[in-house]
């Protein structure tokens, strides 16, 4: 089978990105983060982040197709993904670790015209980690008022996010990516103190802990999610998004 | 010609009905839920487990429950329905929704396994009383473990379900996050054995088994 993908998880360095570009121009680009169904590795234990669950069985279903993987490892990922980068090696991947900790101050960040937009949070966030790879200037989109935050990374099913209104801003990693600075906690612990938010994170995540102490501060809603979100999780944010 | 308008809470076991004539009277009516299906009812909104919830005139329960449980209590409450299968409550400070949770599918310590506790070993619900003791019941099935083991070992069978009554009613509390009020809806309101032994734990106000559709019935 013909080795076609450059795959990679969290958010790459972006020179690392566009030397690979370079390299292997006609690559596909597969982001492992992402749940595609493919057939479980068995590699992590049950009680495991959903999202590094994936990486694992995404890498073994395509291993035959997959050039280089590039992880990311540092504080712009998380301590999973360090172990991951390194057992995917000794399992035989071609694995390039990239950190990417380069932070600015907060009042040099650039602007984040999707996360503030009227799009779908669904569109919102997938335009986000698609703009990872393909870089496009979105500073057209016009700011809506918030009516609502998401607070989190990109969950592994993306369904919950239908539940949030257009006017709903994406705060956290999410933002922190759009922003180009993945590993900026400032970034990471900012939100609207006034606009009700959801603060997600995948269950076994590390970043169960800023969620929940962030929606203790803020008041919003703290709510982990495994893989597939339970319909007392659609509950809980149907509910704090019609009572708040 | 005006016509009554119907709401109903169709939970696993038993579905609750409001009817709302045209002069406005309310009428509420409790019927187990196979049956409750069987009639040709037009209903204005609908919840609880055994709905379709893609229904356009369904509502989520918790916000039946939030709405219901606040037309009763306008200040800082947790309102708490301990259903069939299920569990949820939620919160309000300073008349604002604060916080929630629920736990949608294990009916392992829940109204239904009391119901079938209580016909197993052939007990009256009047019959059970309050006891200070208590089987831990995190998990259901464990609980369930321990009435088996002391009834075998000869303790009366409505002491041993009192005493997980009291574990549920534990469990309950402990689930809302330890408040010093707790407003009970649902099935049981009805139940002395476990309100008694929720009230070792902080001040109960039961609301009774029709707060959902009480909730349906305002306008959002």
């Amino acid at each position: 089978m013909t080795k076609d993908i450059i795959a990679f998880w969290g958010y790459p360095h972006p020179d690392l990105i566009n030397k690979t570009k370079n390299l292997y121009p006609d690559a596909k680009w597969v982001d492992l983060d992402i749940c595609f169904n493919y057939p479980p590795s068995k590699f992590t234990p049950d009680a495991y982040c959903g999202i590094i669950k994936n990486i694992f069985d995404n890498s073994f279903y395509l291993k035959e197709r997959i050039i280089k993987i590039l992880a990311g490892v540092g504080k712009d990922k998380c301590d999973s993904g360090f172990f991951a980068a390194n057992l995917l090696k000794n399992e035989g991947f071609d694995v390039e670790m990239s950190y990417f900790e380069q932070t600015l101050p907060f009042d040099k960040l650039p602007d984040v015209p999707i996360s503030k937009s009227n799009l779908p949070l669904k569109e919102k966030i997938e335009l986000i980690t698609a703009n990872i790879v393909e870089k496009k200037d979105y500073s057209h989109l016009e700011t809506s008022n918030a009516a609502f935050g998401f607070w989190g990374v990109p969950p592994n099913d993306l369904n919950i996010l239908k539940l949030f209104p257009d006017n709903t801003h994406v705060f956290g990693w999410s933002r922190c990516v759009e922003a180009k600075n993945p590993a900026n906690i400032e970034l990471e612990m900012y939100v609207e103190p006034d606009v009700p938010t959801v603060f997600f994170a995948q269950t076994f995540c590390s970043k169960t802990l800023l969620a929940k102490y962030l929606a203790d501060k803020y008041n919003g809603l703290y709510i982990d999610i495994d893989a597939i979100p339970s319909n007392s999780a659609y509950a809980k944010i149907e509910a704090f998004l019609r009572l708040r | 010609m005006n016509k009554s308008k119907f709401y109903i809470d169709a939970g696993t076991t038993w579905s609750k009905i409001l009817e709302i004539t045209p002069f406005g009277e309310r009428k509420y009516s409790v019927y187990p839920t196979c049956e409750a299906r069987k009639f040709n009812l037009e209903y204005e909104k609908i919840t609880g487990h055994t709905t379709d919830k893609a229904a356009k005139n369904y509502e989520n329960e918790v916000v039946s429950l939030a709405k219901g449980a606040k037309i009763h209590l306008e200040n800082n409450f947790v309102a708490l329905d301990l259903g069939s299968r299920d569990i949820k409550w939620v919160k309000y400070k300073n008349a604002k929704f604060c916080d929630m949770d629920w736990n949608s599918s294990c009916a392992a310590a829940t109204g239904a396994t009391i119901e079938m506790l209580l016909k197993f070993y052939d007990v009256e619900v009047e019959s059970l009383k309050y006891t200070d003791e208590k089987y831990p019941v995190t998990c259901g099935i464990f609980g369930l473990e321990k009435i088996m083991d002391d009834v075998s070992k000869g303790l009366d069978p409505s002491v041993a379900i009192s005493k997980f009554i009291h574990g549920i009613a534990y469990n309950a509390y402990n689930f809302t996050k330890n408040p010093d009020k707790i407003c009970i809806s649902g099935g049981f309101c009805e139940n002395k054995c476990f309100i008694d032994s929720l009230k070792k734990y902080c001040e109960v106000l039961p609301l009774g088994r029709f707060v959902l559709v009480d909730g349906l019935a305002l306008q959002a």
